[in-house]
């Protein structure tokens, strides 16, 4: 329901997981000889080919090369990049339920609060005495707004019934707003529904 | 409802039924930025021709070229294990299919994710009345597949399996998920007693 960048996170985390792995791999099997010697030869060689980098890269009358700096400024952007990825979990929520600015049949714009239909849904669901909680709220889903109505039910309650008398909710809400968005209905166990009592009397 | 919002709520349903791996992803993140931060400040370092403050680039290389010399073997195979015990980690987190705990229930208007739990204690609530035991002497785990019901009948008072299977089967019809998981009703051998 929200962006979380979800092919990101799976391509990210498959790419950094397969490096990690490889590494100790790698340091697992230094304990053979052959590969301990086969390890020393090839870093042997990539050092002498990075000494070689840095020293045509050192200006006259430095004593280092330059391309320190450029490490550096590549890890500063690699900090960017993944303060980046890790702001994007979980984003997505919205304020707008919906916008207009057809000109037919009038010109001029309308926008309808999220806040309109998180308050009347709640209002609703709130003089229920089968659910122990119930949260709306409006993401932006694939460009529009979409609704989450998640409310946890008390122990034993069918979730079906649930769900009907919800979208039930959503239709009338539907037919107030004139507009239809996408809703998701959760039906969730939280901890109070786990410790509250299963009600008796239905 | 129009073909888009159909389209977008089966999106939906989809998302809410896997998991969105943002917990291993910030923790990766954050390890990432950590591993980084430190190589950026000892680069800082040696392009401002200062000492290093742990180790210096340098000295990073010639150890790690030099492996597996100085270090005994077993530490350098212990890290390594674990090193690729964390990597599989998250490799797996990334690869397998993630599917959360929550079913789907077909619905006209909105798309419907029910935790696994709530219409378990929905079904235990119905075996329990056809039982005729009390709510702890029943036990109900479901996953897409199979639904588990196990009955543990009060000493002395014997329980119709086939009433409880019945009555579970039902409910599950009643939920209309597609595709319905099958029942197993096992009742304990062993009542319990002061029910």
């Amino acid at each position: 329901m929200n962006q979380t960048p979800r092919t990101l996170n799976r391509v990210l985390l498959a790419v950094f997981g397969l490096a990690l792995m490889l590494a100790g791999a790698l340091a697992m099997a230094l304990g053979v000889p052959a590969v301990a010697r086969w390890w020393q030869s090839v870093a042997g060689q990539a050092g002498e080919a990075i000494a070689g980098v840095l020293a045509a890269t050192t200006l006259s009358g430095q004593r280092d090369s330059w391309l320190w700096i450029v490490v550096a400024l590549l890890m500063i952007l690699l900090v960017i990049l993944m303060f980046a990825w890790v702001a994007n979990q979980g984003k997505g929520r919205s304020g707008t339920l919906a916008y207009d600015d057809d000109d037919q049949p009038v010109p001029g714009s309308v926008t309808i609060n999220a806040a309109v239909a998180e308050q009347a849904l709640k209002a609703a669901l709130s003089e229920r005495v089968d659910l122990v909680n119930s949260a709306v709220s409006t993401y932006e889903f694939r460009g529009r707004p979409a609704l989450k109505v998640r409310v946890s039910p008390r122990q034993g309650v069918a979730p079906q019934v649930v769900a009907e008398e919800v979208s039930a909710l959503v239709l009338a809400l539907d037919a107030v707003l004139g507009v239809q968005t996408p809703v998701l209905i959760s039906i969730s166990s939280g901890a109070r529904s786990r410790f509250t009592r299963a009600e008796r009397v239905r | 409802m129009t073909d888009e919002t159909t389209r977008l709520t089966s999106d939906v349903i989809r998302r809410e039924t896997h998991s969105s791996r943002a917990v291993p992803s910030t923790i990766m993140a954050g390890l990432v930025i950590i591993s980084a931060l430190y190589v950026m400040l000892e680069a800082a370092l040696k392009a401002l021709g200062q000492d290093p403050w742990l180790l210096g680039p340098e000295a990073a290389a010639g150890w790690i070229s030099s492996l597996p010399g100085g270090i005994s073997s077993t530490v350098l195979a212990a890290a390594g294990g674990l090193t690729f015990l964390a990597g599989l980690i998250f490799f797996l987190a990334a690869v397998l299919p993630g599917r959360k705990a929550r079913l789907s229930i077909p619905n006209e208007r909105a798309a419907v994710v029910v935790d696994a739990e709530v219409l378990a204690s929905s079904l235990a609530r119905r075996a329990r009345v056809a039982a005729g035991v009390t709510p702890e002497q029943v036990l109900v785990t479901i996953d897409r597949r199979l639904a588990e019901v196990q009955v543990r009948p009060t000493s002395g008072i014997p329980v119709s399996e086939q009433s409880v299977q019945a009555a579970v089967e039902d409910e599950l019809h009643r939920t209309a998920i597609d595709p319905v998981p099958l029942v197993r009703v096992t009742v304990a051998q062993s009542g319990v007693i002061g029910q």
